[in-house]
């Protein structure tokens, strides 16, 4: 077994590593950027290295350093956490050089899944199914006709080189394909000077849905049912639930069955999750791309299976078996989980700096993920996330009642965070009816006034406090007695400005 | 003490007096006339390691108020709202300053580190209120910056792909 683990991280994921190393009873090495010294993993994690400036280009991603820190630390593996090195076959072949396990997958399973089309002709030969489309560029209205025929209605044409809805149309009726086959032509010829056209379905109430599957050196691979993710901003997760209730017991079914065969055909070792688009209309899925590291979004999968995926990643990159066998392994209740940010929760820009106050919820079956604490500073050089909020519950329903009651005694103040974007999702009948896609947060959240957003809160209670506040600042910084001679005096004064 | 507050659009009046056991609020909204008076128990506003429990009509909240000069922003139950306030004395201050120019400015500059991803506008070019003038990447996110009024470009200080400093002057409209 491994005696030492560096974490190639910072901070919520790198605390998460370090507690599964505790619990192994392996020692932690973090490593932290100039940023990064008064980061919460840099105070939990056994040893701390410095290992460059901010930008994470000279810190995180500088390998030769991080190598050199193993050297020195004796190291004997580490954890790539997500994001950053996670998935760079360069870096996982440069450990292997250098003797120290990396754990998560192969190179080969990584450069496998990297290329994005490579990757979808690979899982095409493993009979997973992609979005029907045409092979190739489709040149004219009868080829057109026969292969939109062939994938179905309604169908998305594409221009080769389409974008900012130029050379991009989705055709409804078989009648109106051939008048649109030939717009998208020539948008595409006259806009970017490439009359390539593409034919694809078109799926319409899409939403976001991933099978965690775990391999190991011994040939077994197992999935872990999945979890949707259908609740973006940005193409970026907000929130994630597990199981997802669009999905019928069937397609579950055979969904787990199409993910392990994937895993299967490139004998992936270690977690890995792949991404479907899942079409709640049809209920067909089909392979989008698989991650080849842990997910952000992997406590879900962890407390409806009631396994720890991270103590998993090392024991299998310690060459163990995995613990649980396909049989082993159930979904029991609901689990939900909600990124909190550190932005404007209309807007989503990021709003780094100091946390003033900072209390985190606690009850039964709440789990908090975070790398934050009070007068922490959030670096603008990195995510914006400062925690994740997990809940459990029998029903999706429960789960639901205590992430309320959890958000309603967050408090995080001195930066703007999201929470009352999850109080608002929580309780939007689409949220709560599960047919939401992934357009939601655009469709029924943007344009959203603050006033809306912030209903929880009395306004009065915003300006008697502002007031009281503001009083006793002018009171001491003596602008008091000046002030305080006569009311009426100070109104004349204040309305003669005003004219 | 008599304070003027700008919050959300919104403009109000507000009064406080000071007693020995309570507050007492005066809110009135611009167009109105009627004030709207609270006697706020100093029992049920108190400052508990530094956040402030306040119990308002049997509502229990739990504030945190940052001020900055006129600028405060009170957060409470995951909401936060910026308040400016002024008193009188400050109204003065503001009065006596050259006219205008109080927002906006002549310069688009970058409010943290970041990477200009794509400037949608040309110099010379008239751009209207809400259009967008370029994106940039900060904190792993694209953002779109939109005009806040009506402008013409004077400069563009930056091209696609350059990397950015806090402050650093983006575009400067005529």
């Amino acid at each position: 077994m491994f005696n030492k683990i560096l974490i190639a991280n910072r901070g919520e994921i790198a605390v998460r590593v370090i507690r599964a190393c505790r619990n192994l009873g392996i020692a932690s090495v973090a490593v932290y950027s100039e940023a990064d010294r008064n980061s919460l993993h840099v105070m939990l994690a056994d040893e701390a290295y410095h290992i460059g400036p901010a930008p994470s280009a000279q810190s995180y991603l500088n390998v030769d350093k991080l190598v050199e820190v193993c050297k020195s630390a004796g190291v004997d593996a580490i954890h790539p956490g997500y994001g950053f090195l996670s998935e760079n076959a360069k870096f996982v072949e440069r450990l292997q050089q250098e003797n120290i396990a990396f754990i998560g997958p192969t190179v080969d399973n990584i450069v496998a899944m990297g290329d994005k089309l490579a990757a979808r002709e690979l899982m095409e030969k493993a009979n997973v199914p992609t979005v029907p489309g045409s092979p190739g560029a489709v040149t004219s209205v009868e080829e057109a006709e026969k292969i939109s025929q062939e994938i179905g209605f309604p169908v998305i044409i594409k221009a080769s080189a389409g974008g900012g809805g130029k050379g991009i149309r989705v055709v409804l009726d078989p009648k109106e394909l051939a008048s649109n086959f030939r717009a998208c032509q020539s948008e595409g010829k006259n806009y970017f000077s490439d009359d390539r056209v593409f034919i694809e379905r078109f799926i319409q109430n899409p939403k976001h849905i991933e099978m965690q599957v775990f391999g190991d050196n011994h040939g077994n691979v197992v999935h872990l049912f999945e979890r949707e993710c259908s609740v973006q901003r940005r193409h970026q997760k907000v929130i994630e639930e597990s199981p997802s209730i669009s999905v019928p017991p069937e397609v579950r079914e055979k969904m787990g069955a199409v993910a392990v065969a994937a895993a299967k055909s490139i004998n992936y070792i270690g977690a890995g999750t792949i991404e479907f688009i899942f079409d709640n209309n049809t209920k067909e899925f089909f392979f989008m791309e698989m991650n080849t590291r842990l997910q952000v979004e992997h406590p879900i999968t962890e407390l409806v299976t009631g396994t720890d995926l991270v103590r998993e990643q090392i024991l299998v990159a310690d060459g163990q078996p995995l613990s649980f066998k396909q049989e082993d392994i159930k979904q029991k209740g609901h689990a939900i989980e909600l990124r909190i940010c550190a932005e404007d929760p209309l807007t989503f820009v990021p709003s780094p700096g100091a946390i003033r106050r900072y209390r985190e919820p606690s009850a039964p079956f709440i789990r908090v993920d975070g790398g934050a604490y009070e007068g922490y500073e959030i670096p603008i050089y990195y995510d914006p996330m400062i925690s994740k909020v997990i809940s459990w519950g029998d029903t999706r329903e429960e789960c639901i009642k205590r992430l309320n009651g959890a958000l309603s005694e967050y408090m995080i103040t001195g930066v703007k965070t999201n929470i009352n974007l999850h109080r608002n999702i929580l309780k939007h009948p689409h949220f709560l009816s599960g047919e939401y896609t992934t357009q939601f947060i655009e469709n029924e959240i943007s344009g959203k006034k603050q006033e809306d957003m912030f209903m929880f809160v009395d306004d009065r209670v915003f300006l008697i406090s502002a007031a009281i506040e503001a009083y006793q600042d002018a009171k001491s910084n003596n602008e008091f007695k000046f002030n305080e001679n006569s009311q009426w005096k100070a109104q004349g004064r204040a309305k003669q400005l005003r004219n | 003490m008599y304070f003027e507050a700008e919050t959300n659009g919104q403009n109000y009046s507000l009064t406080i007096r000071e007693d020995r056991e309570s507050w007492r609020v005066g809110i009135k909204k611009q167009e109105q006339t009627d004030w709207d008076y609270h006697n706020v128990s100093k029992n049920d506003y108190q400052r508990l390691d530094q956040a402030i429990s306040f119990i308002f009509e049997n509502s229990s909240y739990l504030i945190d108020v940052v001020g900055e000069g006129t600028d405060y922003t009170v957060y409470t139950r995951g909401s936060y709202r910026k308040i400016n306030i002024f008193n009188d004395e400050m109204i003065l201050h503001e009065s006596l300053k050259s006219g205008g120019q109080l927002k906006g400015g002549n310069n688009l500059t970058a409010g943290m580190p970041g990477k200009i991803v794509k400037v949608f506008v040309k110099e010379g070019q008239e751009v209207a209120e809400g259009e967008p003038l370029l994106i940039m990447e900060a904190m792993k996110m694209e953002n779109e910056m939109r005009s806040s009024h009506d402008v013409v470009i004077d400069k563009i200080h930056v091209n696609d792909g350059d990397t950015v400093e806090s402050g650093e002057n983006l575009i400067s409209f005529k």
